[in-house]
């Protein structure tokens, strides 16, 4: 009953990840490394620092995080702090984030127990209204299995309403045993084709496959919409799209949420001390996404373009 | 076939049934609102005009006044007063402008007024005049100098060509100038500021007083400055009766009372004079409508074009019916309700003049044509469209200081929406749909709108309610209609309120909750139940303490150190507990409380017998029953005076830190926070910064001695994060203010109580403040209302926030208020919009008396700080009001920015 989860983030009044206004969890651990990732703090299950230099005061007088860090990795340059990641990367201490008052340096993740998390929720579900609820979200929330377990078998006792988003990339017992407790689920689907599915996230798709079909013949009686964020020259093709219509139709799915590709990421990237090959590419065009919502609903599947998913 | 059909269909097959439309059938044509709509060209056109048009002030109406004033030297005050008002309404200038369906306006001007030197003279007058100079040796002048007025819009910031800049707003012809000044030297030693403040020393504590108000520990006296306001004006008498009606009864009303007391020994001979004022104050504004009657008629003779020639006839029409009967048509009753709406505006210095709940009071006209065919919704629309602009022409002549740092140039025409019926039905109309969407079709600051949140109003009407905040003006406001009847019943019970009249309550300017009545209203036969203010001005007593100022005080041993006045006497105490802190600026608190309710007593008591209101006072309920005005509490509801306090959750956010880290953790002495205070943290100050953000102080080259302190400051437990340890001081002081105000008693005798707005004083109090303990840094803006976070403190989501906000019982005080900005993308489309509702619902459920939101870039506003010129039309809410951005002062404008600033998408 100790288990403790790593967050990197909480959101109230979340409303376009699951019917009604919710509460959203961020768990921190991924097995994908997509290129395009808007969270890319999510991926290590660990503590890390982050830098926004937005909000640092640097130029303002002030210097104190210099001589807070034990590795001497911050220096300054023309009125600049400059970070040397190697070094800070090796830290535990994170005694830099404590000597920061403004938050320009910030200690990304912090551990909740379970009933840490019920009393936000407590908290919060007096303002959901009628149909919100909890939306776990990550990084990639399997990760975290035992704690995610343990969470929403508590949530169920209350009453409370849950959703997942999630890749799907974990042993299928792990899964279907979570899923029981998931009222609610977005699973992406990044590319049809293996090997370029592991070309761009790092691994295979071939277990997302096999889980989402698992879960379509088990008596789950959640509500399962895929998603799948277009990224320009690599998922958008026709013949991908072709793809995920005849795996949808050979499953009797029918709801796809495309998200519209944005550069919301870049600027975490650069927080953390990482170049974002992303950086340059345009927002997915409402051009784009149009055409690939006509194609599925020719073929009677439901297509929502970012936030327009009906709840 | 439409996308959103074909995924319905599809969803339909698998069995999947989406409900569209939960909790009631949404409008269909909401999605196309999301789109800016426009207004109809007439109203676009005058709406044009308003950008244009600058403040202008002129001598026509003082000039008038005075001049029959000092004719009638010996004549019964009150009968003085209407005569002079007759004077002066009759002989303004009546100016119609091409294109108007409602006419008429305060003054001759698009957008005119005038100073009343007869409730003060001083500050008008152009500074190297020796009358400003005695003005400025007041305490009152204080709130000049730190108030700062936007300077692009409409405001004459500087003079220039022929036009002189007046009170940092309003323009005046030059050859204006010697006129003004020759007006206000006759009211030297007459006017209600120098009268009053001829008394106000003799209480003992006036010195103190004075130095309050010197150091802005307060921002203004109430007395001379806007003695009325923060009401609900009542639009009944002349609706049901018509002038020449109640004209007669005033005769008949003189021959009952003439000559009897009637057993009041005190003031029952009175009535007779004051019936003798009503009947005189009717015929100034009767002779003031037939003036502009045959203004219109004069302009149809001479012109050519047909339309407007028939225009100018119809307007004729419906001035020379109006000035004498009950109206007959909805665009007759607006027309008159407009007319005695300025026509109260012209009476007294007022701000915050509220239409009530209008929608309700117009209802009867509005339904009766609307059956009959006479009248269309689109004309309607237009109609209240034009009702939009001639409300948003009103300005409101002040000091610079009440004008800019209050008020921010806004005369919080608040017109309230939804609430109960006298029955306790939803009270909502479809006039009040319109009335909604001509809120969002022709977007102004006036008249703001306020909804009475109640569980019974339909589901379309809240809806067409969020619709109307998303267009980004701020309006509708949402109070909690239950929260002011519990709130009305409470203050209002001893002087005899019950359930079913509490319903009928409006807010009065900005947020004040105001007791109304209802009245039976009949039109061809049917009977109607209407609202209207039934109560004297709120918001006058004490005007806004500067709470995390009278805790520095408390710190310094009752000096400032801003301008080195010892203000309080020195309390001398350790301050070795948190228990003796905490004492000590409940005492100060007190103190100030004490002085400033004694002296604006006065000045309200010199007010109420040279300058009592004669109009304002025959409209409302019980004047005319009792035969006495406002002064000899003729009103029926008398117990208005309130304290209203600033800055709220800075000074929560202080006595939190100074607990935790000078009494518990112990790891600072409080001499230690005191100069770490009076140091600043080691930061510039905020005036050389030119920024009231936060987010933009500089650090002193040697600033580093108070780094680890200013740390903690910041990092100590903040208000806004559900955190029990600052929530429940937060519940100690206002369990505290909400009963300590009452043990004040304002020249009434009724018991004064809380008020917590900011209006605009979060702004100049901030800049007259030190660094607070908090972490907030010297000269810098408090956090706006009372309820809102401090920029950047609230870190755990509005859910958060709404559990702290309501730890305490919002029902004690007159009012709370909290902002709130929602990022665009929560609230796209319907569902967006009904995710908005459940949000607000959602805290008003909790006991939440107050939310609204700002949905503005941040980008935005800094690039219009640069070039105010290119964003004519944009609109911030601030903390009780939609103003234009180019209108207010820069620390409010900084305030606004970092509050959106700081926070993310939620």
């Amino acid at each position: 009953m100790n288990t403790k989860g790593l967050l990197f983030d909480i959101q109230s009044y979340s409303v376009h990840d699951g019917p009604g206004c919710r509460t959203l969890f961020f768990l921190s651990g991924c097995p994908l490394h997509c290129d395009w990732c808007a969270n890319p703090e999510s991926w290590k299950l660990s503590q890390k620092v982050m830098f926004a230099s937005s909000k640092c005061k640097h130029s303002k007088g002030c210097t104190r995080c210099k001589s807070s860090c034990p590795y001497g990795a911050i220096n300054f340059c023309d009125d600049e702090l400059i970070i040397n990641w190697n070094l800070c990367r090796k830290c535990t201490t994170f005694e830099c984030t404590k000597a920061c008052f403004y938050e320009a340096l910030k200690l990304c993740g912090k551990y909740y127990s379970v009933d840490d998390l019920l009393k936000i929720m407590d908290r919060d579900r007096q303002y959901w209204g009628e149909n919100g609820g909890i939306t776990f979200s990550g990084g990639e929330p399997f990760i975290q299995k035992e704690f995610l377990l343990e969470t929403l078998k508590k949530c169920k006792e209350r009453y409370i309403h849950t959703a997942i988003e999630t890749t799907a990339y974990v042993d299928t017992s792990s899964f279907l045993e979570v899923m029981n407790y998931i009222d609610f689920a977005f699973i992406d689907v990044k590319h049809m084709d293996r090997d370029q599915h592991k070309k761009k996230t790092g691994v295979y798709n071939d277990l997302i496959f096999e889980n989402i079909k698992a879960l379509k013949s088990s008596n789950w009686k959640g509500r399962l919409i895929l998603r799948m964020p277009v990224i320009k020259d690599f998922n958008d093709t026709h013949e991908n799209i072709k793809k995920i219509v005849t795996f949808m139709e050979t499953l009797d799915l029918f709801e796809i949420n495309i998200l519209p590709f944005h550069r919301m990421g870049d600027s975490k990237w650069t927080q953390l001390g990482y170049d974002y090959l992303y950086k340059d590419t345009e927002p997915t065009s409402m051009y784009t996404l149009e055409h690939i919502q006509s194609i599925f609903l020719d073929h009677d599947i439901a297509c929502y373009i970012g936030h327009e998913t009906l709840f | 076939m439409s996308t959103k059909k074909k995924l319905a269909e599809i969803l339909a097959s698998k069995g999947l049934s989406i409900n569209f439309q939960s909790g009631g059938v949404a409008p269909p044509e909401m999605i196309d609102r999301e789109i800016n709509k426009k207004p109809t060209p007439r109203a676009d056109k005058l709406r044009n005009i308003y950008y244009d048009t600058l403040s202008s002030a002129n001598t026509e109406f003082p000039y008038w006044y005075t001049r029959k004033w000092n004719e009638l030297e010996g004549e019964v005050t009150v009968v003085r007063r209407a005569e002079s008002l007759k004077c002066a309404f009759s002989h303004l200038t009546p100016v119609i402008f091409p294109g108007e369906k409602l006419v008429m306006q305060k003054a001759s001007y698009y957008r005119g007024s005038f100073p009343m030197p007869w409730l003060s003279e001083g500050f008008f007058v152009a500074k190297e005049d020796e009358l400003y100079k005695d003005a400025l040796e007041r305490g009152s002048a204080s709130s000049d100098e730190l108030s700062k007025f936007g300077t692009g819009g409409g405001n004459v910031t500087e003079s220039f060509g022929n036009v002189v800049s007046i009170a940092g707003k309003f323009g005046m012809r030059k050859e204006e100038i010697p006129i003004l000044v020759k007006l206000a030297k006759m009211w030297v030693g007459k006017s209600v500021d120098d009268v009053g403040h001829k008394y106000e020393q003799m209480v003992p504590e006036y010195k103190m007083k004075e130095n309050i108000m010197r150091t802005l520990i307060c921002m203004f006296d109430s007395g001379f400055t806007l003695p009325q306001g923060r009401e609900v004006i009542n639009y009944y008498y002349p609706l049901q009766y018509g002038f020449d009606e109640l004209k007669k009864m005033a005769e008949d009303c003189k021959s009952k009372v003439a000559g009897r007391a009637d057993g009041d020994g005190l003031v029952g001979m009175d009535r007779l004079y004051f019936y003798e004022a009503v009947r005189i104050i009717i015929e100034g504004i009767q002779t003031w409508i037939s003036n502009y009657a045959k203004e219109a008629k004069r302009l149809a003779t001479t012109e050519k074009d047909s339309v407007q020639k028939s225009e100018y006839e119809e307007i004729a029409d419906c001035l020379e019916w109006v000035a004498h009967h009950q109206p007959r048509t909805f665009r007759e009753a607006l027309q008159l309700s407009y007319i005695v709406h300025i026509g109260c505006l012209n009476e007294d210095a007022i701000s915050g003049l509220s239409p009530g709940r209008l929608g309700q009071v117009l209802y009867p006209w509005f339904e009766q044509d609307m059956k009959a065919g006479k009248i269309t919704e689109n004309e309607v629309l237009e109609l209240l469209e034009l009702h939009r602009v001639k409300m948003t022409c009103i300005d409101c002549f002040a000091s610079m200081g009440v004008v800019g740092g209050v008020l921010s140039g806004n005369t919080f025409n608040n017109l309230s929406i939804g609430g109960l019926t006298k029955d306790g039905l939803s009270a909502t109309n479809p006039l009040e749909m319109l009335i909604v969407e001509a809120g969002i079709t022709c977007a102004t600051p006036q008249p703001t709108l306020s909804l009475l949140y109640d569980e019974k109003l339909p589901e379309e009407f809240l809806l067409k309610c969020i619709e109307c905040d998303k267009t980004g003006t701020g309006y509708p406001a949402w109070m909690n209609n239950q929260g002011g009847i519990q709130f009305i019943m409470e203050q209002y019970g001893p002087e005899g309120m019950t359930i079913s009249e509490a319903r009928s309550f409006a807010i009065g300017g900005c947020l004040e909750t105001s007791p109304c009545s209802w009245k039976e209203l009949t039109l061809n036969g049917k009977k109607y139940s209407i609202p209207g203010g039934s109560g004297q001005p709120t918001s006058v007593g004490v005007h806004f303490i500067a709470n995390p100022k009278v805790l520095e005080l408390v710190l310094t041993n009752g000096k400032d150190h801003r301008t080195g006045i010892q203000v309080y006497p020195p309390h001398n105490h350790k301050l070795d507990t948190y228990e003796d802190l905490w004492y000590t600026f409940k005492m100060y608190y007190e103190m100030t409380c004490d002085c400033l309710t004694t002296t604006n007593n006065i000045q309200h008591d010199i007010w109420r017998r040279h300058n009592m209101s004669v109009f304002s006072s025959m409209l409302k309920p019980d004047c005319l029953d009792k035969g006495h005005h406002i002064g000899h509490l003729g009103y029926r509801y008398n117990g208005t005076y309130n304290i209203e306090s600033c800055g709220t959750s800075n000074m929560t956010n202080s006595l939190v830190a100074l607990k935790k880290l000078v009494y518990e953790d112990k790891k600072y002495t409080l001499d230690e926070m005191t100069t770490a205070i009076l140091h600043n943290f080691g930061f510039e100050n905020a005036e050389k910064i030119g920024s009231y953000s936060l987010a933009d102080q500089v650090k002193l080259p040697n600033g580093d001695n108070y780094d680890d302190l200013y740390g903690d400051c910041l990092l100590a437990p903040k208000y806004g994060n559900d955190d029990p340890y600052a929530d429940s001081i937060l519940k100690e002081y206002e369990d505290w203010f909400c009963e300590m105000c009452h043990n004040y008693e304002s020249l009434y005798a009724k018991p004064l109580y809380a008020c917590q707005i900011s209006v605009s004083t979060h702004g100049a109090q901030g800049r007259a403040t030190l660094a607070s303990a908090d972490g907030r840094l010297a000269g810098t803006t408090y956090a706006d209302g009372s309820m809102s976070a401090y920029p950047g403190t609230d870190k755990n989501g509005p859910y958060a926030l709404f559990n702290s906000a309501t730890v305490w019982d919002h029902t004690k005080s007159q009012n709370s208020q909290l902002n709130l900005k929602v990022h665009p993308s929560a609230i796209n489309g319907i569902e967006g919009s009904k995710k908005l509702l459940e949000l607000t619902r959602a805290y008003m459920r909790k006991g939440g008396f107050h939310i609204q939101y700002n949905i503005v870039d941040s980008k935005m506003l800094k690039d219009a700080q640069q070039t105010p010129e290119t964003y004519r039309d944009l609109m911030v809410r601030v903390a009780g009001f939609t103003q234009y951005w180019c209108e207010i002062g820069k620390p409010i404008q900084d305030e606004v920015i970092a509050r959106t600033e700081y926070e993310g998408v939620m």
